[in-house]
């Protein structure tokens, strides 16, 4: 390689690693706050469980049919919500929540035809549209500060489904946020709700390790009877549609957290290569120069010596 | 806590509005409005359409509309999921 070859190839390379810099400290940012919006939902979450708990001791709360398990029934069609990233450069994520959705299918024993796929993010819309699942919906460019429409549509189509019978279960695919360095897809169960799934959603609502790890002994008492208004019946209808779009809500915040920090990594690891390349190509062009001076030298002695 | 007082968290999906001490709080409940005062029984409404008050010891009182939602109140804790 010439060295002006080699010149060009440090330069580009070094460009590089500015940018991946640049997009890890981004990323970083982002994650922080994603991190802290995922909590600051988590009181909801939890007040809304503690009162389906007690709601779902009375003998109506399991005729509702957002809470009926129909695991039984034979021809069973499912839903699956699939959380990604819409841009990639955050390392295995995304294929990871699609092998986690590709697994539990098979799991399951659903196949194409039985199963509607909701995208949110285009890693996983583009996958399985490409296979010929029925994607039924697709939601993109979801930005860092998810609001409560952007479930809306989600939720409200889960529901209408299930409503009219299209659906017997949903399930949603997306990245467990445990810490900075590790994320792990997670399919949850999320209709029919039961008390177990929800409580599961709020433990992994927190992360385990770190500044908002829970803290032990939060527990609340159960009192043995409400005074329900109107009814049980109208307070279900009410409160489980709210359970579902805060399980849609908390899977997309955890998918973002995960994102970033999956994207800082990446990012990161591409920056140290980055450097380490500079360094070696840097190397290589002054070893190239010097024995480029050293071959003019001794040409200039060696020419001296024959007009001797 | 003091015993004429209780506690108050109005949540929302994505935030929580309000957490906080309050003397009394009124809600527009499913069978007309409601005020909540401390050491009320446990119970469980739905909220229709309109405004909550929460009344606190220092401030003045605070006003949250709300177009549908659960209230909760049990260990003297009211619980507003909006």
């Amino acid at each position: 390689m010439s060295l002006k070859n080699i010149k060009t190839k440090i330069y580009s390379v070094k460009k590089t690693a500015t940018v991946t810099r640049a997009m890890e400290a981004v990323s970083a940012v982002k994650m922080r706050k994603s991190q802290e919006r995922a909590l600051s939902g988590r009181a909801y979450a939890a007040a809304a469980l503690s009162v389906l708990e007690r709601l779902s001791a009375t003998s109506e709360a399991g005729h509702h049919p957002l809470m009926f398990d129909l695991r039984g029934r034979t021809s069973r069609k499912a839903a699956i919500i699939v959380v990604t990233s819409d841009k990639g450069l955050a390392g295995s994520l995304n294929s990871a929540v699609i092998r986690a959705t590709e697994h539990e299918l098979s799991m399951r024993n659903l196949d194409k035809t039985g199963v509607k796929i909701i995208a949110i993010g285009r890693r996983g819309a583009d996958y399985f549209a490409m296979r010929d699942f029925d994607v039924a919906l697709r939601q993109e460019n979801i930005g860092d500060v998810v609001s409560d429409n952007d479930m809306r549509a989600v939720t409200d189509q889960v529901l209408l489904w299930h409503a009219a019978g299209d659906i017997s279960e949903c399930h949603i695919a997306y990245t467990n946020f445990i810490s900075t360095f590790e994320q792990k897809p997670a399919v949850r169960h999320i209709i029919p709700i039961t008390p177990e799934t929800m409580k599961e959603m709020v433990r992994g609502i927190r992360p385990a390790k770190g500044k908002y790890a829970p803290v032990e002994g939060e527990k609340e008492v159960h009192p043995a009877a409400y005074t329900i208004e109107p009814d049980t019946e109208t307070v279900l209808a009410e409160l489980l549609p709210k359970l579902v779009n805060v399980a849609v809500f908390h899977a997309l915040l955890e998918s973002k957290a995960s994102e970033h920090s999956a994207r800082m990594v990446a990012m990161k690891s591409a920056t140290d290569k980055a450097k380490e390349m500079a360094g070696e190509l840097t190397r290589i062009f002054n070893k190239t120069r010097q024995s480029a001076i050293t071959r003019e030298v001794s040409e200039i002695t060696s020419g001296i010596e024959a007009m001797r | 806590m003091s015993a004429n007082t209780f506690h108050i968290i109005i949540a929302s999906v994505g935030e929580t509005l309000f957490d906080g001490v309050a003397l009394s709080a009124t809600f527009p409940g499913s069978d007309g409005e409601l005020t909540v005062l401390p050491h009320h029984e446990p119970l469980v409404t739905t909220l229709n359409g309109g405004t909550i008050t929460v009344r606190t010891q220092s401030e003045e009182p605070r006003e949250f509309p709300v177009r549908s939602g659960v209230l909760e109140f049990s260990g003297n804790t009211a619980t507003v999921l909006l």
